[in-house]
């Protein structure tokens, strides 16, 4: 089993990265991670140390992004900021996920008044834009990457808790999920070895979008001052000091600006890839 | 072809329309008021604790102050003030009528001035016992004791239409608004904007002006923009024709621009890092004073405002002669002996170079305003802190909203400016009995405030006014509740194909003297 789990992955990701597009937003995807991990190894620079009497250099040899308006090496405050929107962006998503698939999962198996109960408030909440959710979440938590990372989680709750529950209210009533049941197995068993697995194909996808979304709602809480505090770098906060100096140093908004197109760019085309790659019916065509 | 011909047609009439059409000069100004008076909430002249030039149209004063700080006409034709500084006598201008057309007259001034009693702005009038109408257009000020800074307080007062103000209550100042200005009061939105409409019966202005009859445009519309860059690019499109405050980054720009015009003013603004004394770790006296030298004021000066404006090392503007103290009160930048008073109050340097005690690190809240001024001088002090082991996380608040945040009391430290050119403002920011705001360092000592009673009302003239308010000045700067930064001079910007100005303004800042001569360009 552990073999064939292993293959599959494999086989999954082998066919994402036989797309072209999947093989350039990967390459980007894993150089910006990688950029992120080793950032203190890559950069001669700090991201805190100010140098007031060199900010606001264009771009050049010795700083090839330029300079922030401290001074400090804008290359290096991209990378560091890097750590902060991925980490961010994936820790967030990755409470969604987790906490949406539990909560989807049992309202969809068990449904009854539980399951309306969960319905009504995600419902709730899915009438809101994910943006006023975060900025409401940020101003009871209090800013900063923690206040974020929570708030941009419970802003994408309803969407992992809707999916879950779909897949799980479809293939619940399939033959086999009966045939298990009178074979006596638990409930617990069930969910676990036979309706998440088969509902995970979609949440992955989901979950891969949204993190795309997640680093452009990180973006904007930073752009407001509401995500990583200075002197921690985050893109949004990068942009957002740009646009004081947006005359006099205009690369202090547009770099980030493209780190963060070209990042979500690339979240989306891997996603993309990964629907075809993940898509059943694609698969027993191919078989 | 036939569309053509149409186009053409219309072309031709649109441009006979053109060629006929008498010429109309823009009656209109937009004009965006400083950064720092964002948030004002009312327009009462009374209550009010903070105001902006477009009350300064709506209410005139009894006098007014030039360049030079001399006191000329305004309401108050002429006045006398009694040997012993007892009494005054002021002789008011007669034909004046407000904007709902009460007449201006010597029972104005004795119903207007009590109503001052058990306002913020009561230090205005504590002086005065009573107020005597001896006839039609004069009163008499009977003292409690001699007041050296009257005139400069009747120069800021604007006068209301004292049964109005009285009957409308609260609503004065935000609905509606009656006094007897050049400029009456047609819409103010809160932290948006304010339209004034010009009073054509207007014929009383003060000498200190070149124009003294009805203003020149007809509509002025004071804009509230907190974000600097935002305010620069309106003024760059022709959004806006008038900047009344150019943050010195943005100097450069506005220098590039053919028809933008800058003049600069001696600035009354301060900017200053205040500390709140009760509470840790600034309740000990000795982190105070090392947080107060590690301040790089030059090092802001020239990175921050290119050079444009001086390093402060006192509470009070250069300009006044309160600020003249003591060298040894004098605070500036000296990292060296910050970092033996740390070492000494017990505050050990940590390995990640913050300074530790009892297990706890050295860090402190520093609170500061959402303009990008304001957070980006944070960022620099945090830094510049972080360099003698105090570790500053900064909180951004709404520059609208952070006065109510000050009054919780919970700030730490905040870095933030004051516009003012009068000793009393060192009152004002650290008097016992105004804790949270606007004595936003919670500052409340026995001796302060024995030398500010002192200070504020047993001063007999001027030239003891000036000694006592420089020893109050000077103690409170020797407990260290505040650090001072950086006077900047004010520099206004306007589109010179829209508006004119006089070359030279002859007031302290942007008056309504400077404003009533302020012309549409033909």
């Amino acid at each position: 089993m552990g073999v064939a789990v292993v293959k599959l992955s494999d086989t999954t990701l082998g066919r994402v990265m036989r797309r072209p597009k999947g093989v350039i937003a990967g390459t980007w995807l894993i150089l910006v991670v990688f950029v992120a991990v080793f950032a203190p190894y890559l950069t001669p620079y700090e991201y805190d140390i100010q140098d007031l009497p060199n900010a606001f250099r264009a771009p050049d040899a010795a700083h090839w992004l330029g300079t922030d308006e401290f001074g400090r090496d804008m290359l290096t405050r991209i990378m560091y900021g890097a750590r902060t929107s991925l980490s961010v962006s994936t820790i967030a998503i990755g409470i969604s996920v987790f906490c949406g698939m539990c909560l989807g999962a049992a309202s969809g198996y068990f449904g009854g008044r539980f399951d309306r109960a969960v319905t009504a408030v995600i419902d709730l909440t899915w009438s809101f834009p994910e943006i006023l959710v975060a900025l409401i979440l940020v101003a009871i938590i209090g800013p900063g990457v923690t206040g974020a990372m929570v708030a941009i989680g419970v802003a994408y709750l309803a969407l992992f808790t809707r999916l879950t529950r779909s897949q799980i209210m479809a293939i619940k009533s399939e033959t086999f999920v009966e045939a298990s049941l009178s074979l006596g197995a638990s409930h617990g068993h069930i969910l676990m070895r036979h309706l998440l697995p088969n509902a995970l194909a979609p949440v992955i996808v989901a979950a891969m979008l949204a993190t795309g979304d997640a680093i452009i709602l990180e973006a904007t809480l930073g752009f407001f001052g509401l995500g990583a505090q200075p002197p921690t770098p985050s893109w949004g906060g990068l942009m957002s000091s740009g646009t004081a100096h947006m005359f006099k140093a205009p690369w202090i908004i547009i770099i980030p600006g493209v780190a963060v197109a070209v990042t979500v760019f690339a979240i989306n085309l891997f996603g993309d890839a990964l629907i075809h790659a993940l898509d059943v019916r694609a698969r027993v065509r191919e078989s | 072809m036939k569309f053509n011909k149409h186009l053409l047609a219309a072309s031709v009439s649109i441009a006979s329309m053109n060629a006929m059409a008498p010429v109309v000069f823009a009656q209109e100004a937009t004009i965006v008021l400083p950064s720092n008076t964002v948030g004002l909430t009312s327009y009462n002249p009374v209550t009010a604790i903070l105001t902006n030039a477009a009350a300064f149209l709506i209410f005139d004063r009894l006098v007014e102050v030039d360049a030079a700080r001399n006191y000329h006409p305004h309401l108050a034709e002429s006045w006398e003030e009694a040997e012993d500084g007892m009494s005054w006598v002021f002789h008011l201008k007669q034909g004046v009528t407000f904007h709902n057309g009460v007449p201006f007259n010597a029972q104005t001034i004795a119903d207007w001035l009590p109503l001052y009693d058990g306002t913020d702005n009561a230090y205005y009038t504590a002086a005065i016992d009573s107020i005597q109408v001896v006839d039609e257009y004069t009163v008499k000020f009977v003292m409690k004791h001699p007041e050296p800074n009257l005139l400069y307080n009747l120069a800021i007062m604007g006068v209301p239409e004292p049964k109005s103000f009285v009957a409308m209550g609260e609503n004065f100042g935000v609905t509606e608004t009656i006094g007897t200005g050049p400029y009456k009061l047609e819409s103010f939105d809160i932290g948006q904007q304010t339209v004034l409409v010009r009073n054509d019966d207007y014929t009383w202005g003060s000498p200190v002006a070149k124009n003294t009859g009805p203003a020149k445009f007809e509509h002025l519309t004071f804009r509230e923009i907190a974000e600097a860059s935002t305010a620069f690019l309106e003024l760059k499109t022709g959004g806006v024709d008038m900047l009344l405050s150019v943050p010195a980054d943005f100097v450069p720009e506005v220098e590039k621009q053919s028809d933008l015009k800058l003049v600069s003013v001696p600035g009354r603004e301060l900017v200053y890092m205040v500390m709140n004394v009760v509470k840790e770790p600034f309740n000990d006296i000795k982190v105070r004073e090392a947080a107060a030298l590690a301040i790089n004021q030059q090092e802001i000066l020239d990175n921050i405002y290119g050079g444009i404006g001086q390093v402060a090392d006192t509470f009070l503007i250069s300009a006044l002669p309160e600020a003249k103290v003591a060298d040894e009160y004098r605070i500036a930048f000296n990292p060296d002996k910050a970092n033996a008073l740390l070492d000494e109050a017990g505050w050990t340097m940590g390995a990640d170079g913050v300074r530790m005690k009892d297990g706890q690190p050295l860090k402190v809240s520093l609170w500061t305003q959402s303009d990008s001024v304001f957070r980006r001088l944070s960022e620099v002090v945090q830094a510049q802190l972080k360099a003698v082991g105090i570790s500053a996380e900064i909180g951004t608040f709404d520059s609208a909203m952070i006065r109510d945040q000050y009054k919780s009391g919970e700030q730490q430290v905040a870095v933030r400016s004051y516009v003012w050119d009068n000793a009393d403002i060192v009152d004002w920011f650290f008097g016992g009995d105004r804790l949270g705001y606007p004595n936003i360092s919670m500052f409340n000592d026995p001796k302060a405030e024995d030398l500010r009673a002192a200070a504020m009302t047993g001063s007999k003239s001027s030239d003891e006014r000036i000694a006592n308010f420089t020893a109050y000045h000077e103690y409170v700067l020797s407990q260290f509740p505040v650090a001072p930064i950086y006077q900047p001079v004010v520099s206004v910007a306007y589109n010179t194909s829209r508006i004119s100005m006089p070359e030279v303004f002859d007031a302290p800042g942007i008056g309504s003297t400077v404003l009533m001569d302020m012309a549409p360009v033909e």
